[in-house]
């Protein structure tokens, strides 16, 4: 749908934010680092590394698999991952497996509630309406729309994130994965197979 | 009744905009990071999960802030300037809008500084402050706020039992979407102890600690025939939106 903006439309949100922020520093709300030291903490601590490395560890070790589906918190912190993956967003995950008879897909038609300790900040397509409309009514539409033809006898589980849980997918161990390392399988994974509307590729042979 | 309250399965909508950003504009990381220090400065922290000294934290801040604020203000724009507005954008009108209502600053300072940084967007930010802030706000964001109370209570309904989801009086803010009122689905889950919310959602129910189900829907239930096959809808319920269902329901 077409709507008109102004013509400075970014450059006046730009300044506003930076007029808030500037005005927030004097008048001792936040401080002059506060807003780069919420910013670095997404760059470095709260990744989608996060996720890839539990789904990882889930491809390789199938007890850590069931355990990371029953008490996801418990399975989590076994690893060894930055401080906080309990913390903000984080506070009860809940991890849900892809098997060969099953997909699942994480959506949130009430806002756009997401695991920022596993997978990072969430990206722009999970937040806009028209998504979130759409794939509560119809998810295979969508995902095949943006690129995941789903096989027809393959049950589609999608999960609104409306109440405290904090969903992630574990998705299927792609073919011709034998015999990597779990820091080599990690590197495959995706934050888009995570929110269920990817698989994880085969590697390039 | 609210646009915002029943997205799920709204219909005629566009292709789906495929942006895997976070972030389209630099200006947009500066709201988020706005957002995050209100929410780790919050009044209500002292009183949440870890026990936070707020009160010893030299922040000028002294409101509650929390997701239930920022999703208020979004629930409480035109439908179609929500449609219209990027995510971000949304955030910054919510935000800024509250620093003004609340007292912190003016409207008229705002807009005078906002003229001088749209004049010259390479003037620098103000530097200092006390670091303890950015301490709290860091804390916050690795031990979280979790709505968690315990102990349990009896919950009302075991994994099985059919439930009907209440059509609760339309409100300033809700956690039930509107497309699951008045459906009936099976109780998949019950979450382990009870959930509060940020806030009192008044007629509609939520707030005090309550248990919560993960509900599973089958969408024929919900969409008729227009439902797809192959496809079942999870949704988290607090007590308070639901009935057990009538025998004709089940």
């Amino acid at each position: 749908m077409q709507f008109g903006y102004p013509e400075n439309r970014e450059a006046a949100s730009a300044a506003r934010v930076r007029a808030l922020e500037a005005l927030l520093i004097e008048k001792g709300v936040i401080t002059g680092a506060t807003v780069d030291k919420v910013l670095g903490y997404f760059e470095t601590d709260m990744t989608p590394l996060n996720g890839a490395k539990i789904v990882a560890r889930a491809w390789t070790d199938p007890e850590f698999a069931e355990r990371l589906v029953k008490d996801t918190p418990a399975a989590v912190a076994e690893l060894d991952l930055p401080i906080g993956m309990d913390g903000a967003e984080g506070e009860h995950l809940q991890a849900v497996a892809n098997t060969r008879g099953v997909h699942n897909l994480v959506i949130c038609t009430l806002c756009s509630c997401f695991p920022w300790p596993v997978l990072g900040l969430p990206p722009y397509w999970y937040k806009d309406p028209t998504f979130r409309a759409r794939a509560a009514r119809e998810p295979r539409v969508v995902l095949k729309e943006i690129g995941l033809d789903l096989d027809p006898s393959v049950e589609l589980r999608v999960w609104d994130s409306s109440g405290h849980s904090r969903w992630f997918v574990v998705p299927q161990r792609p073919a011709g994965t034998d015999g990597m390392s779990e820091e080599e399988l990690a590197a495959l994974v995706t934050t888009e197979s995570m929110i269920g509307i990817a698989e994880v590729p085969a590697p390039a042979a | 009744m609210k646009l915002q309250h029943h997205l799920g399965g709204l219909e005629n909508l566009d292709t789906i905009d495929y942006e895997p950003r976070v972030f389209v504009e630099d200006w947009e990381q500066r709201i988020f990071g706005i957002h995050v220090a209100m929410m780790g400065l919050s009044d209500h922290l002292g009183d949440s999960g870890p026990r936070y000294p707020i009160d010893g934290v030299p922040t000028a801040f002294s409101s509650t802030w929390t997701w239930a604020d920022l999703r208020k203000g979004a629930e409480a724009m035109h439908p179609f300037a929500y449609f219209q507005y990027r995510y971000y954008e949304k955030w910054l009108g919510g935000i800024s809008g509250f620093f003004v209502s609340e007292g912190y600053i003016s409207e008229e300072e705002l807009e005078a500084k906002a003229a001088e940084y749209l004049q010259d967007p390479a003037l620098p930010l103000p530097e200092g402050g006390d670091g303890r802030i950015d301490d709290q706000v860091i804390r916050y964001l690795r031990e979280g706020d979790s709505p968690r109370q315990g102990p349990a209570e009896s919950p009302a309904f075991d994994i099985g039992d059919r439930v009907t989801v209440k059509d609760v009086p339309p409100n300033d803010h809700t956690r039930l979407p509107g497309n699951l009122r008045g459906r009936t689905g099976t109780v998949e889950r019950v979450c382990e102890g009870n959930y509060g919310y940020f806030c009192s959602t008044g007629p509609d129910g939520i707030g005090k600690p309550m248990p919560v189900y993960i509900v599973r829907f089958e969408p024929t239930d919900i969409w008729g025939e227009l439902a797809e096959p192959g496809a079942v809808l999870y949704g988290e319920m607090y007590q308070a939106y639901l009935n057990p269902a009538t025998e004709e329901q089940q």
